[in-house]
């Protein structure tokens, strides 16, 4: 039996899948001490499966400790070390200022304050020591720094991808200095060039690791008293680490929660279509998206999270602040907006009957007939329709519409931020998004999908039967990834075979260690010597120069519409993973009859139509033409005149469009 | 409103804007993508826009606010022309749509049905568009075809193109910048045209009219919500041979606001003149910063805004006159005049910077040119943020790793220099140090203000500390020119901002 447990803002997700069944459970998040919701997820999904925990062969989380930690800036007391003359690269960040025309709205602050700021005196060039580090130096830091008593030091110097023996230098004195401290070197972080956003990334890592060890240590002992396997955790790369070594690379993980819905999402385009599709996560306060390429989740190798760079490798999701709770409002030159402001789970939309007065989508759903007004959310909650109503019917007024109109243009707007996300992801990347399927998940995201489709002229859905809790199932998929990188800034006479070969070897026996039955994923980063930006081109292990560099060129021409044959090749990053490959998991459809048939009236092209409801799991073979409504068990799919849909053997609701009403 | 006109819902209206500010995203992501030099792609200096049939500019994606007051100039100087599906018109001309010559813009007409519908516009600074001193930013020059190849609006075929980058530095790079800049007017195009096949072509006009109108509906707002008054505001640019005054009044009645410069100084012999359209740059992001923040960057915000220079004055100059300057450093000085003037009614920030501390090293083989950040100034409720781009730009720095790997340079230091901002009940943000050592012979150029006058402070705060610059530890003005030898080392001390309010925040 395989295990997953997915804590999300409001509820934590728990997926258990015995051979082909799937077990599912939903219990409110604890956000005090994550673990508990955790456990009582697991307790929860075996009482459901009727299973012991020594049952579960592996155990798999996915989390937002990191992540909270970061926006609320709860971790660690952190030191930085740095080269002389640039402490203040924490602060100065890329000097470009968070808002155009607030003046003094500020950037994040720097995660180290200027008085627990340390500078070396040593200097690495691009080619060379400049300046070397003396013992005495060394020993000076140590002290200084012990002397103030941080939970964590950052060391992050100058041109260290290129040379790190001062950092280590540092890092062992330190280590010896500071035995409670958790000490993060860049150079051992991901020794990538570019140094603002190499330092950024070492300090996330110092500064989370110290309350990541601190709650996973609570997890595994939990975990063990109850009989379960010692977890592995979920990192922002799609890959899963023993908890060891999740607790000692805090940056790591700081996505572990959208990865398991983007992992879950690559799942379930390999199991129900061609591979590619769009994910479609959406919540109650945002929407999270990506593209799953071949079955293979899109990654990148940095983004910022609230303002703050990390250069290491992630799924690339995108996120936006619209979800369920997002509320409407009018703006002063008289527009329908909504969000970023949610009404979250308390009060809620005001639908939930909690106090909420204000109109959000999930309310403007209710009125339109999408979300039943007799169904339970999950967690239990009872939808009051008169009170959505009511809110609505105030913004209404306040923009001179009909109630039902200001309905739909809640909708509308909300749809139009989601869309915009989905271009970010898609267009903006190069990525055609009308070759791939829409696969809509989280309690919102169905709800949504088919007028998404229509807005980025996509014909295809598929819509999960564990669409509620898909990222707990992506935790199950998830396989065991490591990796690594360093910069070379190699071109001409030093770019060959053997040179390159050897660097593979050396950093795939760095991520090997200790991980059977591992595959090795490589990527050339190249770029036309020049050029400011790199392209990543997989290759094999052992390349040969001139294949790699006709695959370069032709993908600069796809993406850019020219090659130059003329321009010197260079080698900026060497990328390397090493992989052992998760279970596939193959859910199963239920059996005939285990889906209600009702009707209802919705909203539909401006007007209202008597619509097929289907209630509960729908089977395998199951067919249906829109307007119909799936309710499935912790989402609702709504398909509009012009989508036909068939239930697979998955459970999956696949969709299209027939040409004509888009 | 016109009978047949569709009506234009405030629902409509969100999905409209919210397209097309989509659309001006992706021109952008494209046009920073596939451009070469590092100017465009590391340091974001171009911006990307979408303008209806009328050449009124609807949409723009934000990354340079002097590129936004200023497009419109550009889209108009083209506009009585004969327009013909596929048209590609490029122009740097100052005097004729441009700014000062390394901005340098592609206009294309937008046919829909057969119909103009619009047009979309891309500028990107070049890293070298010829003339006598790389980069296109001398210290000294004083007529405009001294700082590089002038562009009058033109009608480009790839011919043309490769003939105008061949008069430049590096014109590969240059090449490829501009295919990129025309990649991001062709993605315009299309979105304007998948947009109408959805809505129609006539809700798209009707939409984007009502876009047009809902800004200036917001700017009206936040105008009529300040007391009539009038604000007057005096300050001065740092010529090398001594100072030039700009005054501004300002004059609000009702939701109706005029800037009348008169009394600034006459154009001068130097390089900091501005064109009008620079001028009315500054002044729409001063406006915008007390009025609309948040609104969308749509030029009908400023049609409640009316805005006089004098003809042949230091900011609405006349050809010949050198701008290279006009465009960083006094369109930074108009942004600080506005907002003081406006302070007379409406609550407003102290002086930020004040200027864009341009530096460009080049020697054999290589240009390096790049803008560096100081203190803002605090606002009423709020100490000014530290070591950023304030007004009128919002580029990026280059990584001192990627510039070492690059250019014969060692930067020696990059810090907050602390205690340059103003003291007072909020503080003013402190500016930035950075020192660096010439490895090889090279040329600076220096063009920066705020050196002998700092910024000030505002209702009782103090003034922030003014830029101070030096080669080996010897003071040099703000605007200098010189040689290196290998070993020197430039260093660059940004200002800091001005503080606000009595007291020690």
């Amino acid at each position: 039996m395989l295990l997953g447990v997915d804590v999300g803002g409001t509820f934590t997700d728990a997926a258990l899948l015995s051979g082909d069944e799937l077990h599912t459970a939903k219990v409110p998040t604890t956000p005090d001490d994550q673990s508990a919701g955790v456990i009582a997820s697991v307790e929860a999904v075996l009482e459901h499966a009727g299973a012991e925990p020594t049952e579960v062969e592996a155990f798999t989380h996915g989390m937002t400790v990191g992540t909270n930690a970061l926006l609320e800036e709860r971790g660690a007391r952190t030191a930085l070390v740095a080269t002389r003359g640039f402490a203040d690269l924490l602060e100065i960040r890329r000097q470009a200022r968070p808002s155009l025309y607030r003046p003094c709205a500020t950037p994040p602050a720097a995660l180290v304050g200027a008085e627990l700021r340390f500078e070396a005196a040593e200097r690495i060039g691009p080619s060379e020591v400049i300046e070397e580090l003396p013992e005495s130096e060394v020993e000076r830091l140590a002290g200084a720094i012990a002397e103030a008593a941080p939970e964590a030091v950052a060391i992050c110097l100058l041109f260290s991808f290129r040379d790190p023996s001062h950092e280590r230098q540092l890092a062992a004195a330190l280590r010896e200095a500071l035995p409670d401290a958790h000490i993060s070197a860049s150079c051992e972080v991901l020794p990538a060039f570019r140094e603002y956003e190499r330092c950024s990334t070492t300090v996330i890592d110092a500064y989370l690791s110290p309350l990541l060890g601190r709650y996973l240590g609570r997890l595994a002992e939990a975990s063990a008293a109850r009989g379960l396997p010692a977890p592995l955790v979920m990192r922002s790369s799609g890959g899963t680490a023993e908890v060891a070594e999740a607790a000692e690379s805090g940056a790591w993980s700081v996505l572990s929660g959208p990865a398991g819905g983007a992992v879950g999402a690559a799942v379930l385009a390999r199991l129900t279509g061609d591979g590619n599709a769009v994910g479609l996560d959406m919540g109650g306060t945002s929407c999270d998206v990506c593209v799953v390429d071949g079955g293979e989740v899109r990654r990148t190798d940095s983004r910022e999270i609230a303002g703050r760079p990390i250069q290491l490798p992630m799924v690339d999701v995108h996120t936006v602040g619209a979800g369920g709770g997002s509320i409407a409002w009018a703006d002063p030159g008289g527009a329908l907006r909504v969000g970023p402001r949610s009404a979250g789970a308390e009060p809620g939309p005001a639908s939930y009957g909690r106090g909420g007065d204000e109109p959000t989508v999930t309310d403007a759903n209710l009125v339109l007939g999408y979300l039943a007004p007799d169904s339970r959310l999950a967690g239990g909650v009872e939808l009051d329709a008169d009170a959505a109503r009511r809110a609505i019917a105030t913004l209404a007024r306040r923009l001179g519409l009909e109630q039902t109109e200001a309905a739909e243009g809640i909708v509308r707007v909300a749809n139009q931020e989601m869309a915009r996300a989905l271009r970010v992801v898609t267009v903006e990347r190069g990525v055609d998004p009308r070759r791939y399927a829409l696969l809509p998940f989280g309690g919102a995201g169905p709800m949504h999908a088919a007028a998404l489709a229509e807005e980025l002229e996509m014909t295809r859905i598929a819509c999960p039967r564990a669409s509620g809790v898909l990222s707990a199932l992506g935790l199950v998929a998830a396989g065991r990834r490591r990796d690594t990188a360093r910069t070379l800034l190699l071109s001409g006479d030093e770019l060959t075979a053997e040179r390159l070969s050897s660097e593979v070897r050396e950093l795939a026996a760095s991520v090997r260690e200790d991980l059977a039955g591992t595959e090795l994923e490589v990527v050339y980063e190249l770029r036309y010597r020049g050029q400011a930006f790199e392209l990543a081109i997989p290759g094999p292990a052992e390349p040969d120069v001139a294949a790699l560099a006709e695959s370069f060129a032709a993908e600069h021409e796809a993406r850019y519409g020219y090659r130059d044959p003329a321009a010197a090749l260079e080698l900026v990053n060497l990328r390397v993973a090493a992989v052992v490959r998760g279970p596939e998991p193959r859910p199963r459809a239920a059996e005939r009859g285990a889906a209600d048939e009702l009707r209802r009236e919705a909203r539909f092209g401006g007007e209202w139509v008597d619509a097929r409801v289907l209630r509960g799991e729908p089977a395998a073979g199951e067919r249906a033409e829109g307007p119909c409504v799936f309710e499935l068990p912790e989402a609702t799919l709504v398909l509009p005149p012009g989508w036909r849909a068939e239930v697979d053997q998955t459970g999956t609701v696949l969709a299209e469009r027939s040409g004509g009403s888009g | 409103m016109t009978a047949g006109v569709p009506r234009i819902d405030p629902v409509t209206l969100q999905v409209l804007a919210g397209a097309l500010r989509a659309a001006c995203e992706e021109m952008g992501a494209v046009l920073v993508r596939s451009a070469h030099s590092a100017n465009i792609k590391e340091r974001r200096d171009c911006s990307t826009a979408l303008f209806d049939a009328d050449g009124s500019l609807v949409m723009q994606a934000e990354h340079i606010p002097v590129h936004l007051g200023s497009m419109p100039d550009a889209v108009a100087a083209i506009l009585s022309e004969q327009q013909a599906e596929g048209d590609l018109w490029i122009l740097n001309d100052p005097y004729r749509g441009g700014t000062h010559l390394p901005d340098i813009t592609l206009i294309s007409p937008v046919f829909i049905g057969g119909e103009l519908a619009g047009f979309a516009a891309s500028r990107a600074h070049h890293a070298d568009v010829g003339g006598e001193t790389p980069a296109g930013m001398p210290v000294d020059s004083t007529r405009l075809d001294q700082e590089g190849v002038v562009i009058a609006p033109t009608r480009a075929d790839d011919a043309i193109l490769a003939e105008l980058v061949d008069r430049m530095r590096d014109p590969r790079q240059r090449l490829a910048d501009l295919r990129a800049q025309r990649a991001a007017n062709l993605t315009g195009i299309e979105r304007m045209r998948e947009l109408a096949s959805r809505h129609g072509a006539e809700l798209l006009a009707a939409g984007m009219a009502e876009i047009l109108d809902y800004a200036e509906r917001r700017t009206r707002a936040a105008l009529a919500g300040f007391a009539d008054g009038e604000g007057e505001a005096e300050d001065v640019l740092e010529a090398p041979d001594g100072d030039l005054t700009l005054r501004v009044r300002a004059e609000l009645r009702g939701d109706q606001l005029r800037l009348d410069f008169a009394g600034t100084e006459s154009q001068v012999e130097g390089n900091l003149n501005c064109p009008l359209s620079v001028t009315r740059a500054a002044c729409l992001y001063a406006v915008r910063v007390v009025c609309d923040p948040d609104g969308p960057p749509s030029a009908g915000a400023w049609r409640p805004v009316e805005i006089l220079a004098p003809e042949g004055c230091l900011l609405n100059a006349r050809p010949p006159a050198a701008v290279a300057a006009g465009n960083v450093e006094t369109s930074s000085r108009v942004a600080d005049l506005v907002i003081d003037a406006l302070g007379a009614f409406a609550d407003v920030p102290a002086n930020g910077q004040g200027t864009m501390n341009n530096l460009t090293l080049a020697g054999e083989g290589f240009t390096y040119y790049e803008t560096i950040g100081g203190g803002q100034g605090a606002c009423p409720d709020a100490d000014g943020p530290s070591a950023v781009h304030v007004a009128m730009s919002n580029t990026l720095n280059t990584p001192i790793e990627a510039l070492e790997s690059e250019f014969p340079l060692r930067v020696r230091e990059l810090a907050v220099r602390r205690g340059s901002g103003g003291s007072g009940r909020y503080r003013g943000g402190d500016g930035i140090v950075r020192e660096i050592e010439a490895l090889e012979p090279m040329r600076y150029t220096l063009i920066a203000e705020r050196r002998r006058h700092a910024p000030r402070g505002r209702d009782g705060g103090a003034p922030g500390r003014p830029g101070a610059d030096s080669v080996n530890g010897e003071a040099i003005p703000g605007k200098a020119a010189g040689e290196l030898r290998a070993g020197d080392r430039l260093r660059i001390e940004t200002p800091g901002g001005g503080g606000y309010g009595d007291g020690d925040g």
